[in-house]
């Protein structure tokens, strides 16, 4: 047990910083009509549009492909990476590559090899085989159970028998999960321009058709739902050879482009064009406190701000999922798993076109996919709590005198796994327009400053670590730190 | 000659498990470790294991088994240091008859052989421990060490193992709990209390007073 004077303290620091965070945001609504809009899209979903089917039904078949290319590589590459994660070098290497988020790698490769599918594929596998890495290196050491005075000399074949099957069903099941991520973030690449399903999203959203909305969503929903039915040992090797086979171009590799790109387009201009020591200190300076300071102070507030109000989702709508709260769990079931597998960018979006730019659309969904995945793992755990006989019936006692106390350290320890991805989120949201870390990314490459861009991305890339080193020392000090195995894979 | 300690202390985090222990294991000899829980049998196993690693078989109390891997593979662990890497990966992917044949025969000998390919996470407790001596069976080692390898099996099956590991191992090392048992099949005892040597003598010189002494010590 933690104790309940850590707990306290670290709960009201978050509190805190949440509450001072949500004071600074803006949190306005500049659409004029922002509740018949949405009247307007809720509505739609009687009126699905069914005669863009072609064009859908191609997104799906590019989403898919190119989702399932890169979980074949990245989990391979992840794999390799795994088994040297020891090293400090491919362990910071890896630290780095993965806090930049997958968009941010798209709008780079866009730059470097144009809008095809080989941009979208790295822009996928790179994050993905570094967070899979990381994962699997976690996973093969908790089962790591085969005493290590009876290992051998031959390194290869006792990692084969002692190592790889007791650690291979959690690997797998995580890998299962990354795909369905995959999925969502091969959909997203749609908003910067890949004809994946988020392409046609974006485009029918903006014309306010919101039949073609409703199909292209529900849709996703089906292939996110049913992905274990299609996607098992016996069809994963015929699906990766016919999505090889689907795609007949794949974009050229352009050595030139990417040499052009690392020794001179990423070159700060003060170097590149040999600026006077004064001019190079103005560009620095400029740089800093006009872009990166305003750009990490929006984004630590948008993440503090959806940190907290994911807190409250999850306290509040954990007993729809619980059999400990109610007799229909499936229908809260159905509920956040529609929330869960709505990727944040796509609600972002949506609540962009109905309320306007403001944090307020960030936060809302950030709050809505995280709360769901978080309220959906508390819930399953609520279940396991057992009464004792003669516990009061009441179900506002229940709450706060028994599940409530058990599982509290619980939530904490799942909302610290996912700060560091609520803050990769909130500096992507910047491209829809909050002044976070991605809107003065997304603008540097608008201007096709990508001196600029490389050095925004490094200062997000460290912003991310940072969290991720607080989020560390955070479960440390409550002793929260649960092994990836057991807690479900949708929390890193 | 095996094994030679001589005034051995062995201590973890200050606290001594093993205290002043001098000791000389011939090859050739059958000796059987009596003591209680926490005597320190399993420490002085360990330790033994260390010092002869390269020709040492080795069956921990825990067994050392992997649970997600069927019979067979688990047996087939003791060879993996003998056999190319590039075998091991083919027998891991898909075994070899020759192989099979070999480590079914041994498994037959502990009527396990219907086990072979089954995970050893679905077994008994009494068969993971058929398993793991299965293991050391199979081995190509001339001393083994054993902790406890038979606590789990009936009077029957006890004495196929005993009979087996001494058909197999020149020298032994094995660490009991039933007095009688190691009297009958072991000719050397050694009994340990709290980390010390209390005793030890052939087992055809035990007195009866000695092995009051070891029913006391092993209870």
């Amino acid at each position: 047990m933690m104790s309940a004077n850590k707990t306290l303290n670290i709960s009201l620091i978050f509190l805190l910083v949440g509450i001072v965070s949500s004071f600074f945001a803006d949190f306005s609504i500049s659409t004029l009509e922002p509740f018949l809009e949405t009247k307007k899209f809720f509505v739609a979903i009687f009126d699905i549009n069914f005669n863009n089917t072609d064009f859908i039904l191609e997104a799906i078949l590019n989403t898919i492909s190119i989702a399932v290319i890169a979980i074949f590589v990245s989990s391979i590459l992840g794999f390799v990476f795994a088994i040297f994660f020891h090293n400090f070098l491919l362990r910071i290497t890896l630290a780095f590559t993965r806090s930049i988020h997958e968009i941010f790698w798209a709008l780079i490769f866009l730059q470097i090899f144009g809008l095809n599918t080989m941009s979208a594929l790295l822009a996928i596998v790179i994050p993905y085989s570094a967070i899979l890495g990381k994962v699997y290196a976690e996973i093969l050491e908790e089962n790591d159970s085969f005493p290590d005075e009876l290992r051998g000399a031959d390194k290869v074949s006792y990692f084969l028998f002692t190592l790889v099957p007791d650690a291979f069903p959690h690997l797998v099941a995580y890998t299962l999960y990354r795909f369905e991520c995959a999925l969502r973030s091969t959909a997203i690449l749609g908003f910067v321009g890949i004809t994946t399903l988020g392409y046609y999203l974006s485009s029918y959203f903006m014309q306010g058709y919101y039949g073609d909305v409703w199909l292209i969503l529900i849709l996703f929903y089906i292939v996110i739902g049913t992905i274990r039915y299609w996607f098992n040992k016996y069809t994963a090797i015929p699906i990766l050879i016919a999505s090889i086979l689907y795609h007949e171009t794949w974009g050229e590799f352009s050595l030139s482009n990417l040499v052009r790109f690392v020794t001179s387009d990423i070159v700060p201009a003060p170097f590149k064009y040999d600026y006077s020591y004064d001019k190079t200190i103005t560009w620095f300076s400029n740089l800093f406190s006009n872009e990166i300071v305003p750009g990490v102070f929006n984004t630590i507030i948008v993440t503090q701000a959806s940190l907290l109000f994911t807190a409250f989702f999850a306290l509040i709508f954990f007993p729809i999922v619980s059999k400990k709260f109610t007799k229909v769990p499936f229908i809260g079931h159905i509920f956040l798993v529609i929330l869960r597998s709505t990727p944040e960018y796509i609600l972002a979006y949506m609540f962009l076109q109905l309320f306007g730019p403001s944090m307020l659309p960030a936060v809302l969904a950030l709050m809505l996919h995280n709360g769901a995945i978080i309220s959906f793992l508390i819930g399953k755990q609520a279940d396991e709590i057992e009464f004792e006989l003669g516990t009061t019936k009441k179900k506002m006692e229940r709450y706060f005198y028994f599940i409530l106390p058990q599982l509290y350290s619980q939530m904490l320890a799942f909302l610290f796994y996912r700060w560091e991805i609520i803050m990769r989120e909130s500096a992507i949201l910047g491209i829809l327009g909050v002044a976070t870390l991605g809107f003065f990314i997304d603008s540097a490459i608008a201007d096709f400053r990508l001196d600029k861009m490389f050095l925004l991305l490094l200062v997000t890339a460290f912003l991310n670590i940072v969290i991720d080193i607080i989020s560390k020392k955070s479960r440390d000090y409550l002793k929260v730190d649960k092994p990836t195995s057991s807690c479900g894979c949708s929390l890193k | 000659m095996s094994f030679i300690l001589e005034n051995h202390t062995i201590s973890y985090d200050d606290i001594s498990i093993l205290t002043n222990i001098n000791l000389h294991i011939k090859k050739g000899e059958k000796v059987a470790l009596l003591g209680g829980s926490g005597s320190g049998k399993s420490t002085l196993l360990k330790n033994l294991f260390k010092m002869q690693k390269e020709n040492t078989s080795y069956i921990p109390q825990e067994l050392g088994l992997v649970q997600n891997l069927n019979v067979f593979h688990n047996v087939y662990i003791s060879l993996l240091d003998e056999k190319s890497t590039f075998y091991n990966i083919r027998n891991f992917v898909k075994p070899v008859k020759n192989e099979i044949t070999k480590i079914n025969d041994i498994l037959e000998k502990l009527y396990l052989d219907e086990k072979i390919f089954s995970k050893v996470s679905s077994l008994s407790g009494g068969q993971k421990q058929r398993t793991a001596i299965a293991r050391s069976l199979h081995a190509n080692k001339q001393i083994l060490l054993a902790d406890e390898p038979i606590s789990a099996l009936d009077e029957h099956l006890s004495q196929i193992v005993i009979d087996s590991i001494k058909e197999k191992y020149e020298t032994i090392v094995c660490s009991l709990h039933n007095v009688q048992s190691a009297l009958n099949n072991f000719d050397r005892i050694i009994g340990l209390n709290h980390g010390k040597i209390v005793l030890d003598k052939c087992s055809s010189e035990i007195t009866l007073s000695d092995t009051t002494m070891l029913y006391d010590v092993c209870k």
